[in-house]
């Protein structure tokens, strides 16, 4: 028996598979292109009127207007009359239906909670008002 | 007499090389994303049911919580302060939209506040952040 004989044969080096690297690659590719396309920003938009100018200051006759009130106490009225949230979205599409130049004005208390103004205005859009208009009570 | 071919030649697609194109892409997106991290100011957000998207790249943020604290792109200002940092903001951006995460138990003084700043600056367009609405959850 020779010493060459007990050389140990060449061993086979154990392998990493790469085949789905590409596949992880494409993954993590796919998430970061549709990451920052992701939009979690949901309101209520609205244009404000801008700088009070006599051109852009526009006269509504007083029977095309419906006040919604949001008192101090966060209670509401509709045209001076109480009325439960619940009931507002059906009176402004009746107030509509009467009158489709109606300028729902929303009228909010300053102490009173931008919660139940949203709540209001979520109504406002909800019954389909087109021409809406915030306005603050003057304490 | 027809001569047969030896062997056949199959036609192939190399495809080692889609996992570096893949890596290089996706480095490419890891390095460009941006993700704003924004601290803003700990608000509730009121809950509607009319809500609708909005773009988040033309946005401005303006954070108003319970106490009245105003923080706009992560700068605590006052009231008086909101109209001037308002209109440098516009001037970079006309089509700016300014998004009002405010805490449903704000007094809508405040808001109704910067609202006016807003119009002096001319930043019309406003949003509303609002939460989805879950039935059962008064706003």
């Amino acid at each position: 028996m020779g010493v060459l004989s007990k050389r140990k044969k060449r061993r086979d080096v154990g392998e990493i598979p790469t085949a789905s690297t590409s596949d992880v690659a494409f993954l993590l590719l796919i998430f970061f292109i549709v990451m920052p396309m992701k939009s979690d920003e949901i309101g209520l938009s609205m244009v404000l009127p801008g700088k009070a100018t006599a051109e852009s200051t526009v006269r509504v006759r007083q029977s095309n207007v419906a006040t919604i009130r949001v008192l101090a106490n966060n209670a509401l009225t509709f045209e001076d009359t109480p009325v439960a949230l619940s009931r507002l979205q059906q009176m402004i599409r009746e107030r509509l239906a009467g009158n489709d130049q109606t300028v729902v004005v929303l009228e909010t208390h300053p102490d009173a909670d931008y919660g139940m103004m949203i709540a209001c205005l979520d109504e406002v859009k909800l019954a389909d008002a087109r021409k809406v208009s915030l306005k603050t009570t003057k304490p | 007499m027809a001569f047969k071919r030896a062997t056949k030649v199959g036609a192939f697609i190399p495809t080692s090389s889609m996992g570096d194109i893949a890596f290089l892409l996706l480095i490419f997106f890891i390095v460009t994303v941006v993700f704003t991290e924004e601290t803003g100011l700990v608000v509730s957000l009121p809950r509607a049911e009319a809500g609708e998207e909005g773009l988040r790249d033309m946005i401005s943020n303006v954070y108003i919580n319970e106490k009245g604290m105003i923080s706009i792109d992560d700068m605590i200002v006052r009231t008086e302060q909101v109209a001037g940092v308002m209109a440098a903001k516009v001037a970079e951006n006309p089509f700016m939209i300014v998004a009002f995460k405010t805490d449903k138990e704000t007094p809508y003084g405040v808001v109704s506040d910067v609202m006016e700043g807003l119009k002096e600056a001319n930043a019309v367009k406003v949003f509303f952040n609002t939460d989805l609405n879950l039935p059962g959850v008064a706003y």
